[in-house]
């Protein structure tokens, strides 16, 4: 039943992958996690393992849980999905899986004895002795079982609110013009202010609308964002927390806390802030005038009282007709104020995305049409100079269209990167470690089709490190750092491709540790010697999970090979690296700019060409005669470095008269995927190369061995194989 | 919320639509038509364009689970959030509603607040 494995598999990848950004009240998503467990289900139904179905439904049944709201920490989810990758592969190796289960079940199931007392706790929610209606001096009404709800979840949402405000004034620190990061912090202070308003908390609700007076200033751009504003907002922030958390205390405990806090003195100075705000407005201008000379600073502050009397009226159009200055003087003011101001903004247009992968496309179309052209024979013998010239040109016409056409694709890493400050905040609030997140080189561009699919990865690897890498702040302080750890995201571009770096300043990875885990898990097929990276990445095999025996924190459970085989997706590799003495470890990720394009080795078999995508060699050598083995001239195997792999003649599988009947007389490529090692026979090696892919139309897209046609330099077409097709036509032989 | 939002409430008592229409109301959105059972609904789901369906789960004349069916697998309408308004206890058709693609639940009876915070998040 390879088939149904198959299917199992994929099952297991999907729900590795969704249930790592499985946010808590996302129905949506978890129905569609719902789903595919449920044809997880019936895929191994009638399966020898039970085991594997006793947990699947144990899953399953959590998730229902979670869905019904009974239950609410995703972990055991992971750790239930997480299981059951393990068994998975001890079936698809043909092996018993010996491990206890019970633990898992009981986590997935235990959540029964917990909702039982919820329920019960529910009941006696409405007998909840509440009479904080005299306590609560916001509150002048009883409370009634509906108020006690509307308050719950007023604690809760304004708690959510408070936090992503918080998030949102960073990014408001590095860029205070941005009209949106305003626009995001107003909107759930506006939210606090409405619903406190409608429950009568009534400092609640007055801090809220002082703050909130004053990022509508700023979004009318009447004031300019400062520090000061910044930390009074910061402060603001702060204490609606603090008045909201004793809500949430007294209605846990019947008794009110609430307002005991004064704020009143805050909220004067935001008053304060709010006043000031023409003359920070026009400062910038009469600033320039009476630096420019054109005007003397006491006549300027006579315009400023001015302006008070009549707010409407803009300084400019004051100084002007009062002659105070020329108009001339103004305007040329007022344009130094705008080159000062604000920076060059490019003028932009939305595109669809089909019509851009049209023109690249249509450019690739143009790029071969070209060089045929330029390869005619007429056009070659001809003596003619002005023909060559026109034919130069349009070659470079065509490399910079080629050129824009690919970067038009692209956009900068940035959004990607700002998602994870959110990640970063949450894990590190939900562990109790201290982290900061730092970025570097967000401009750097990527193609546009890559960035969705590198969220997940970038979610999980980013929460590795917070689990795995950052310690607890105590654990930090006595090893003489810094409590709070510090989480670097780096992209920038090398070599063709973009390189996406992730450190940490954590403990590192355990060398030894990882050793002792991958031995006894069987992932070293028996190599006694291994390189530092090559123990690093053992950490991405699959059924190598970084849980609790490396570090000693409680893992999540879903493997680093998920990881892994996403960016392998993206055609991308990810290497670890450690640094010595518990100074963090680099999760590096590089992947080619853009997925149009593919870095290969050219070969040659007979008459035609092939690329081999890089991604996918190990080694190419000549092969001796004796390193050759068959089996009834059927099953070839080639020796290399102590193992034995089997031979693919490419030409015999496409067809081909290749030159060497004999493997010592030709060239061998090792490939591998999926961990699978094969060893290609063919003709010549003519090169490396990055080659634009071009697909290869709706009657040939079903090719096996094929992932597309590629354009070579000399405007001939070579095809790009696709190494697992090739495999399983081998196999299939 | 957008308070030009046109919202459709589904429910076969008119008590239960009268407290949606209630919260909807606090929450200053005033564009709500009412259907009293699936049919219903779905005739009216054919004339106009609503930007959400606020459905009981319960109701003679096609439930919201089978309107929740015909209103995914209908080309037009596949993309119209979907929320449910349900009472504890109907956890097997809340699940089979869940697996074809509702965007939330409430439980009834609907207060401001709750379907305030599921309205943010839908049309967030």
């Amino acid at each position: 039943m390879p088939d149904k494995m198959e299917k199992i598999n994929g099952h297991l990848e999907t729900l590795a992958l969704k249930v790592v950004t499985l946010e808590e009240g996302d129905i949506p998503g978890m129905g569609q996690i719902l789903n595919t467990i449920c044809s997880l289900e019936t895929d191994c139904e009638g399966m020898d393992e039970s085991v594997f179905l006793l947990v699947v439904q144990a899953v399953k049944g959590y998730l229902e849980r979670l869905i019904l709201s009974e239950a609410e920490d995703t972990t055991p989810l992971e750790e239930g999905i997480s299981c059951l990758q393990s068994i998975y592969r001890s079936l698809s190796r043909d092996e018993e899986f010996q491990q206890d289960v019970s633990f898992i079940l009981k986590k997935l199931g235990s959540e029964d004895i917990l909702n039982e007392t919820d329920e019960s706790q529910t009941g006696s929610r409405a007998e909840h002795e509440f009479t904080a209606g005299d306590k609560m001096p916001g509150l002048d009404k009883k409370l009634t079982d509906e108020d006690i709800q509307i308050l719950r979840e007023f604690v809760t949402e304004s708690l959510e609110n408070l936090a992503s405000i918080e998030v949102k004034l960073i990014y408001l620190e590095e860029s205070p013009d941005d009209l949106e990061t305003i626009n995001d912090i107003f909107r759930p202070f506006h939210t606090i202010k409405g619903i406190s308003s409608y429950l009568n908390l009534d400092k609640i609700n007055s801090l809220s609308h002082s703050a909130e007076s004053l990022l509508d200033k700023a979004r009318d751009g009447e004031i300019k964002i400062d520090e000061m504003i910044i930390d009074i907002i910061l402060e603001s922030v702060d204490t609606l927390k603090k008045m909201v958390i004793e809500i949430k205390e007294g209605l846990e405990e019947g008794v009110s806390l609430y307002s005991g806090i004064d704020i009143t003195s805050l909220v004067d100075r935001i008053e304060e802030l709010n006043n000031r705000s023409e003359k920070v407005m026009d400062k910038p201008l009469g600033e320039i005038l009476v630096q420019k000379g054109f005007l003397h600073q006491d006549v300027m502050g006579d315009i400023l009282e001015e302006q008070k009397l009549d707010p409407d009226k803009k300084i400019g159009e004051i100084l002007v007709t009062k002659g105070a200055a020329g108009s001339k003087d103004v305007i040329s003011a007022l344009r130094d104020q705008r080159k000062f101001g604000r920076k060059d903004i490019d003028l932009q247009v939305r595109v669809d995305t089909k019509k851009l992968d049209t023109l690249v496309d249509m450019t690739g179309e143009l790029v071969i049409a070209h060089s045929m052209l330029k390869r005619n024979d007429q056009i070659l013998s001809t003596k003619d100079q002005s023909l060559y010239k026109i034919i130069n040109q349009i070659s470079q016409i065509t490399s910079t269209l080629q050129q824009t056409s690919m970067s038009m694709r692209m956009v900068p890493i940035k959004s990607t990167f700002q998602k994870m400050v959110r990640v970063v905040r949450d894990l590190a609030k939900n562990s109790g470690k201290k982290v900061g997140l730092k970025m570097q080189g967000e401009d750097t561009e990527i193609d546009r089709n890559m960035v969705d699919e590198l969220y997940e990865p970038m979610v999980h690897m980013i929460r590795n490190a917070v689990d795995h890498g950052i310690e607890m702040p105590d654990e930090r302080e006595k090893a003489g750092k810094d409590p709070r750890g510090v989480i670097e995201l780096c992209a920038y571009h090398r070599g063709g491709n973009i390189v996406i770096e992730i450190k940490d300043d954590g403990r590192g990875l355990h060398k030894k540790r990882i050793l002792e885990k991958a031995r006894s898990k069987n992932l070293l097929d028996g190599k006694s010697h291994l390189t530092d990276s090559e123990i690093f990445n053992l950490v991405l095999q699959p059924g190598f999970s970084t849980a609790k025996e490396v570090t000693g924190i409680s893992g999540r459970g879903v493997g680093m090979d998920v990881v892994k085989k996403a960016v392998e997706k993206l055609r991308g590799r990810i290497e670890i690296t450690s640094k010595p003495e518990q100074q963090g470890s680099i999760f590096t990720i590089r992947m080619p700019l853009t997925l149009a394009i593919i870095e290969g080795i050219l070969c040659r078999v007979g008459q035609e060409r092939y690329v081999i995508p890089s991604l996918a060699i190990i080694e190419s050598f000549l092969p001796r005669e004796d390193q050759y083995f068959t089996v009834e001239g059927k099953e070839e195997m080639i020796l290399s470095r102590d193992e034995v792999i089997p031979l693919i003649r490419l030409g015999r599988i496409f067809g081909v008269n290749g030159d060497a009947m004999d493997p010592w007389n030709g060239l061998v490529v090792t490939v591998e995927h999926d961990g699978e090692k094969r060893c290609l026979l063919l003709d010549e090696i003519l090169g490396k190369e990055e080659v634009v892919i071009k697909s290869l139309g709706e009657s040939l897209k079903e090719t096996k061995g094929i992932a597309g046609g590629a354009i070579m330099g000399d405007g001939r077409v070579g095809l790009i194989l696709d190494i697992p097709g090739v495999i399983e036509i081998a196999k299939g032989n | 919320v957008n308070a030009n939002k046109k919202i459709l409430v589904v429910d076969d008592s008119s008590l239960m639509r009268n407290f949606a229409k209630g919260s909807l109301k606090q929450l200053k959105l005033n564009n709500v038509d009412e259907a009293e059972n699936g049919e219903e609904a779905l005739l009216k789901l054919k004339k106009k364009r609503y930007d959400l369906i606020l459905s009981d789960l319960h109701m003679p004349n096609m439930n919201g689970l089978e309107l929740l069916k015909a209103v995914r697998s209908d080309s037009n309408l596949k993309d119209i959030p979907f929320i449910i308004m349900t009472l504890h206890g109907k956890k097997d058709l809340l699940l089979e509603a869940v697996k074809e693609g509702l965007n939330d639940y409430l439980l009834k009876p609907v207060t401001a607040g709750s379907l305030g915070q599921k309205l943010k998040k839908v049309f967030s």
